[in-house]
């Protein structure tokens, strides 16, 4: 014999207001922990939504960032001419040598600083990444001193709007587009020339090597010839696959929300077990005659536990509405992979949903174990006589 | 009985009820402790004496594009420099560890005492790191956390330097602020790179504090209009500026403490106005005795108050016990080098627990005040 669910559905709907408080305290904790994991994944997302498998890239072999990669000229062109790289109709290569250089910029509003990633891209460049687009304005001309700029990086830097200069370093630079890279680790990204930059930034050498190999085939060919050689100690992998390793940002972003989890669900079902405690206790006597009419203990029990576990769920459900409004927010914070700035947003995925709604079951079940204990094991005309 | 006495038996006499309050409240404030630290550690970086003397060059583009070597002797000529030395981020891999595990730097050993008076390292191990090429120091926490002793040898793999380093640990030092760091040669560093021609930042130390502007001004002139424009700036804004670099941690981190401490009002409020809710036919009967609705309000907040603050006692005395117990303070030393509670962060917890009693006393003492005492009366739990 068990009790209808609707028993203790209705008994959570019916006195909502005793359990209030219980249910925005999980609420708040539940959209506090979501939000810091959207965070870390913004951080996954925007880089894992990078590159295209069908382009490899060769930075130096230990490098850990683009910007401190070095592809010297010779091996530059060496690779370039790698029998798998595609052709274009006119028989080049398709592939783009680029430099990185972190350039420190003044924020928007404000006297803080960061440094943000210049890349300078061959002519190729473009057609490589065809995730990025022209939003507004045109793009550079070479050797007039010109960059594109990201659509998320320019609100929030001075002078980076359209049509705005900034200096680097002794240089000034005009910024003459906006692009769009929708979700992509390029949102973070100041383009220009090659070899503009290398001249401005007065680098010899180039940071990497972008090029079209369609065939898995042929990537792996070429990564065996490029690897093979000890000499070169380059690297070579497929764009997507370099792109997704940075993430070292979100490890700490990622360890603090769990440690806020940890402690807050303390904190959470000490005052669910509290509210609990006052909710059983309330129902004493409608526990006796649920007992007197045939219902067993562990029946009782379990549909407190549901009880508890439908609260918290409600407050689980609030939080994540709560938090929903940031999935539309961008953030900015450090790469550790780059040491430069990463723009990106929140991301709430379903799975994160799940994972914050069965967080917040959990702590409505283990906050009415004892209490769902203490009243399923009280002697029946106990129960019925209490007041 | 005596008022102290009928506050706590009132505030103990559902036991449970008080304990889980007062565990809530501590696992709240242990958290808001936690989270202040950590603001504190992100956003204001540690300060010794020898700072203010202290001047930090880099290019002006930004940090990790290089400056050329022979910027050196002509900082070392600007007037009201005592020394200057190299100051190169070398980022190594150690070990079967993915990324940097500890910081590196190349230095110039002979200048390197002067920079950091506070630095403690014994003179004949001092002696020693500079007459060996290959030498390192190594900071004391970073040394027993990774089992280094004078004599040991570290490989580290360049990932920002094209070049692989055998290095010799030479002495370890105690520094208060720093103690997790490697410093080598940048001899050696040139010399394995076969490029003796650039360096990642120059450190320079004035003979005073007065000469600090007027140095600073004379580097970042002295470079003007060159291909590689400088930067000075003191230690301390040099250190700053790696907190904008965060971006919107620090906010965001600010946002949840506001968040923990609305939390911890709803969890001591919601117990109060129970507690004071199920005592509605008492609190009529003292009213009915001629207490008035100020004193009843006063039993109710010291209560409140009383709650509170044995969640504060319990939730900060355990952040001081948990932080300083070795294997949380080895944990954290990657992120935190220091990760200290301090006085300024107790006070601060403790106002916000002090705060909590009063506001979670003000609903019940409204309606205790409403309470009329044959409504009191008639209350049934």
């Amino acid at each position: 014999m068990t009790l209808p669910f609707s028993y203790n559905a209705r008994n959570v709907v019916v006195r909502w207001r005793s359990s209030a408080a219980t249910v925005l305290i999980i609420a708040l904790v539940v959209a506090v922990c979501l939000i810091l994991q959207a965070m870390a994944q913004g951080i996954v997302s925007s880089t894992s939504a990078t590159g295209d498998p069908a382009n490899v890239i060769i930075v130096r072999k230990g490098s850990t960032a683009e910007s401190s990669s070095i592809v010297t000229r010779t091996q530059a062109r060496r690779i370039q001419f790698l029998p798998q790289v595609q052709r274009d109709e006119r028989g080049d290569p398709i592939s783009s040598a680029e430099v990185v250089v972190l350039a420190n910029l003044r924020r928007r509003g404000g006297a803080g600083e960061a440094n943000v990633s210049l890349r300078g891209i061959s002519p190729a460049g473009r057609a490589l990444r065809p995730q990025v687009r022209l939003a507004e304005g045109r793009w550079f001309v070479p050797g007039k001193r010109e960059v594109v700029v990201s659509r998320r990086l320019a609100p929030r830097f001075e002078g980076l709007g359209l049509n705005e200069r900034f200096k680097s370093g002794a240089h000034s630079l005009a910024v003459v587009g906006i692009f769009d890279a929708v979700g992509t680790a390029f949102e973070s990204e100041i383009w220009l020339d090659a070899n503009e930059a290398r001249s401005l930034f007065d680098r010899e050498q180039f940071s990497s090597v972008i090029v079209r190999v369609p065939s898995p085939a042929d990537q792996q060919a070429m990564k065996k010839s490029l690897e093979s050689d000890k000499q070169l100690r380059l690297l070579a992998l497929p764009e997507p696959e370099y792109y997704a390793k940075l993430t070292k940002s979100a490890g700490p972003i990622r360890f603090l929300g769990y440690f806020l989890a940890a402690t807050l669900s303390v904190g959470a079902v000490f005052a669910a077990m509290n509210a609990m405690y006052a909710i059983v206790g309330r129902r004493t006597r409608e526990v006796g005659t649920l007992r007197i009419l045939g219902y067993p203990r562990r029946i009782i029990m379990l549909g407190f536990l549901m009880e508890g576990g439908l609260l918290a769920l409600a407050g689980g459900a609030l939080g994540c509405a709560l938090a929903a409004p940031f999935n539309w927010v961008t953030t900015s914070t450090i790469s550790f992979d780059s040491f430069s700035e990463i723009v990106f947003k929140f991301h709430i995925t379903p799975w994160l949903i799940i994972q914050a709604l069965a967080f917040s079951f959990a702590i409505g079940v283990a906050g009415s174990f004892l209490p769902a204990l203490r009243v399923s094991r009280l002697p029946v005309i106990a129960a019925v006589k209490a007041v | 009985m005596n008022l102290g006495a009928f506050i706590l038996k009132n505030a103990l006499r559902n036991t449970r009820r008080a304990l889980l309050c007062v565990l809530s409240v501590a696992a709240c404030l242990f958290l808001f402790v936690s989270l202040l630290v950590c603001l504190r550690e992100l956003t204001v970086p540690p300060e010794d004496i020898g700072a203010s003397l202290r001047i930090a060059v880099r290019n002006k583009v930004s940090l990790t594009v290089q400056l050329p070597a022979r910027q050196g002797p002509i900082i070392a000529r600007v007037p009201g420099v005592a020394a200057v030395t190299p100051f190169s981020w070398f980022g190594g891999q150690f070990g079967t560890e993915e990324g940097t595990p500890f910081a590196q730097f190349a230095v110039d050993p002979a200048k390197f005492a002067a920079m950091f008076p506070d630095m403690r390292l014994p003179a004949d191990q001092l002696a020693n790191w500079i007459a060996t090429r290959t030498g390192c120091i190594v900071g004391r926490d970073l040394a027993e956390k990774k089992n280094f002793k004078i004599g040991s040898r570290i490989t580290l793999r360049g990932s920002v330097w094209p070049c692989d380093l055998e290095l010799i640990v030479s002495g370890i030092y105690d520094y208060e602020i720093d103690s997790t760091s490697l410093f080598f040669d940048h001899k050696y560093l040139d010399e394995a790179t076969g490029n003796t021609g650039t360096v990642g930042a120059w450190w320079v130390l004035a003979e005073n504090a007065e000469a600090v502007p007027g140095i600073i001004d004379r580097i970042n002139a002295a470079f003007a209009n060159t291909s590689a424009e400088v930067r000075a700036e003191t230690e301390n804004a040099f250190r700053m500026s790696f907190v904008s670099m965060l971006g919107d941690i620090a906010t965001l981190i600010g946002a949840i403490c506001t968040v923990v401490v609305f939390t911890l009002g709803i969890v001591t409020a919601s117990t109060m106005s129970m507690a004071v809710r199920e005592r509605f036919p008492e609190l009529a009967i003292l009213k009915a005795m001629g207490f008035r609705t100020r004193e009843l309000w006063a039993f109710i907040l010291a209560e409140s108050f009383l709650l509170a603050a044995l969640g504060a006692v319990l939730g900060i005395g355990f952040a001081i016990a948990f932080y300083r117990s070795p294997p949380v303070v080895s944990a954290m030393s990657i992120y935190f080098p220091v990760f200290e509670i301090s006085p300024r962060i107790m006070a601060r917890a403790a106002i916000v627990a002090a705060g909590l009693g009063i506001v979670a006393s003000l609903a019940p003492a409204i309606q205790v005040a409403r309470l009329t005492v044959v409504d009191g009366l008639r209350t049934l739990d």
